[in-house]
């Protein structure tokens, strides 16, 4: 990737960032946190690794992308309405009553979403299934689905890493966003699934850990997939959560945000600021 | 009466098999429990749609509703409280509220594992499921409706349970195509009608002739399909015979009896005897001590009509 490309991805993660502020301050609040953490990944899924077209969002050769931990939707939404999938005029409905981008994703509602998500757990069993079927359909589509670290402890992922490994799946890439944090505390102390790798090497997964806000790193590493011929891909990505927003980065306090007037222009002004800096570059 | 009997799992899986090998996208998934499920055809004839999961029944729905999001039909059979209450969230979720085109067979349902105890029995399968919006739920009576009854599911499009006994099926009406969310007249009469669903309506007819000898009028209707719920025919019967009786092999909370109250309450208020089983947990036995036991053998459902007639 040059340099140029690498500097207008790195854009593009701050401006979705700019369309997640957008929803909350349409709606008054929402998982800034989480959102935040995971945008490096999300941004170079939509704009770099994925073969993907906004003008044809059910084209069946598409790689698929999976929210497992639905509450980052505002992650999800930012980049679909950056990537053209839906007019941006729809992030200011975030939070009404029966708008297309509720506050966990929809696939019956909007373009773009694969399936419903917002119950932890579930986004793991649903990739293996998609890969399992595009597999038997002898389609070159790949699985990607991103989760959290806090929702490792949801035993019904298990089952899909077995699963996975089981039916060695090396089309399904899956990308652990560990921030380190969930709504009680740090993950470590809540319920702690370190090292991560680990656990899904034992499965049989092929996996790696990267810094998941250096869009450099991040997409060096998928550009190298699959990791191993014949087994499941996992990334997991150390990132910050809420980053971007300097105040609230890694703050246990930053999972859901109800920001003031004063806050918010601080948290614009903060992305506009590193917007000139990237391109100052 | 005496009926030709049929092997409910060996029907089930020729059937799902016959129906399969003409398309391409129905899919077996398997969770320790296609083999003795009656599955042997199929995984024999199409090893590619066939995936065995090992005992996982959250996957189970999960994996299934990715596969159908994919276009696949995938179709899932194990012991009914293994398919319903086990991974109940993942039903509500991936098929209910994605209302994704996957097929889900509890089989063993009532007390069909009878020494095995609660932990298998399917007592609250249908009256759970009946919670999630926008699931079909059929509880075919005899060999011919469970024939029509897969078919009509594999040709539905959206998330079905379907309820089975491994037992041998009777085969007690013609075979015709199966209308789902249609009860059916069986019987008329004018004394009171019994409502059945299920493979308890077997000994629900063989009580029928013990109440028609004792010169009972009995009105008699058919509801394969529990959700959605023929309304028509049982505010119809309300209306026709005042008095009605439930008959069914699961709780009585929650089941056919509470729809049925559920219907009448609002639509024709009128007297219901509920026939099923009561609600707590009954010991390991013998099947026929056991439905006895409830009172869902002929001769206590026809008693308890005769008591509910005085």
């Amino acid at each position: 990737m040059n340099k140029e490309e690498l500097k207008q991805l790195k854009v593009t993660a701050l401006h979705c960032r700019q369309n997640v502020l957008r929803m909350i301050k349409a709606n008054g609040s929402g998982h800034l946190g989480p959102a935040f953490s995971c945008l490096d990944i999300v941004t170079a899924l939509y704009f770099h690794v994925m073969d993907v077209d906004p003008k044809n969002p059910d084209k069946e050769d598409r790689d698929r992308f999976l929210l497992s931990a639905g509450h980052k939707g505002m992650a999800q939404y930012a980049a679909l309405a950056e990537k053209g999938y839906f007019e941006k005029e729809i992030l200011d409905t975030f939070g009404q009553f029966k708008c297309r981008i509720p506050g966990h994703p929809d696939m019956h509602k909007l373009p773009g979403i694969e399936v419903n998500t917002g119950s932890l757990g579930h986004g793991l069993n649903l990739a293996c299934g998609m890969a399992l079927a595009l597999r038997q359909d002898k389609k070159k589509s790949r699985v990607f689905a991103l989760m959290g670290d806090g929702e490792l402890a949801e035993g019904s992922n298990w089952e899909a890493a077995a699963i996975a490994a089981q039916y060695k799946l090396d089309n399904l890439c899956v990308i652990v966003d560990a921030n380190g944090l969930q709504i009680s505390g740090h993950t470590k102390d809540v319920m702690s699934y370190e090292p991560i790798t680990d656990h899904f090497a034992g499965f049989g997964w092929a996996v790696t850990e990267i810094d998941g806000n250096n869009m450099e790193e991040v997409v060096a590493t998928f550009d190298k997939l699959p990791l191993e011929s014949g087994k499941p891909n996992l990334i997991v990505a150390h990132d910050i959560k809420a980053k971007g927003f300097s105040e609230l980065e890694d703050q246990v306090g930053c999972h859901y945000w109800a920001p003031d007037q004063e806050a918010m222009a601080r948290a614009e002004k903060e992305l506009e600021d590193a917007i000139k800096e990237v391109l100052a570059q | 009466m005496s009926y030709e009997m049929f092997d409910a799992k060996k029907l089930l899986g020729d059937t799902v098999y016959e129906v399969a090998k003409e398309r391409n996208d129905i899919v077996l998934l398997s969770t320790d429990s296609a083999p003795r499920s009656g599955f042997t055809t199929f995984i024999e004839k199409m090893p590619e749609a066939y995936y065995e999961l090992g005992i996982m029944e959250q996957a189970a729905i999960g994996v299934g509703a990715g596969m159908a999001v994919a276009g696949k039909v995938p179709v899932w059979c194990g012991p009914a409280p293994f398919c319903t209450a086990r991974p109940f969230e993942f039903f509500k979720v991936d098929l209910g509220y994605m209302h994704q085109n996957m097929k889900v067979i509890g089989r063993n349902c009532g007390f069909n594992y009878a020494d095995l105890g609660p932990t298998h029995y399917g007592l609250e399968d249908y009256g759970l499921v009946r919670m999630i919006p926008d699931v079909v739920i059929l509880a075919p009576q005899d060999a011919s409706e469970l024939k029509g009854a897969i078919k009509a599911m594999l040709d539905y499009v959206g998330p079905v349970y379907l309820r089975l006994s491994t037992a041998k099926l009777p085969k007690i009406f013609e075979e015709k195509p199966f209308e789902i969310g249609k009860g059916n007249l069986i019987e008329d009469g004018e004394d009171v009608t019994i409502l059945t669903t299920g493979e308890i309506t077997v000994n629900t007819l063989a009580a029928v002739e013990l109440l028609k000898a004792k010169g009972v009028s009995v009105r008699v209707v058919g509801l394969p399909t529990i959700s959605p719920i023929d309304t028509d025919i049982i505010v119809e019967s309300a209306k026709k015979t005042g008095r009605l009786v439930t008959v069914e092999e699961h709780f009585t909370v929650g089941g056919l009896g509470t729809i049925v109250e559920e219907i009448t309450a609002e639509n024709c208020p009128v007297k219901v005897k509920k026939i099923g089983v009561p609600f707590t947990y009954i010991s390991a036995g013998p099947y026929d001590d056991m439905i006895q036991y409830c009172g869902l053998d002929p001769e206590s459902i026809c008693n308890s009509v005769m008591e509910f007639l005085k």
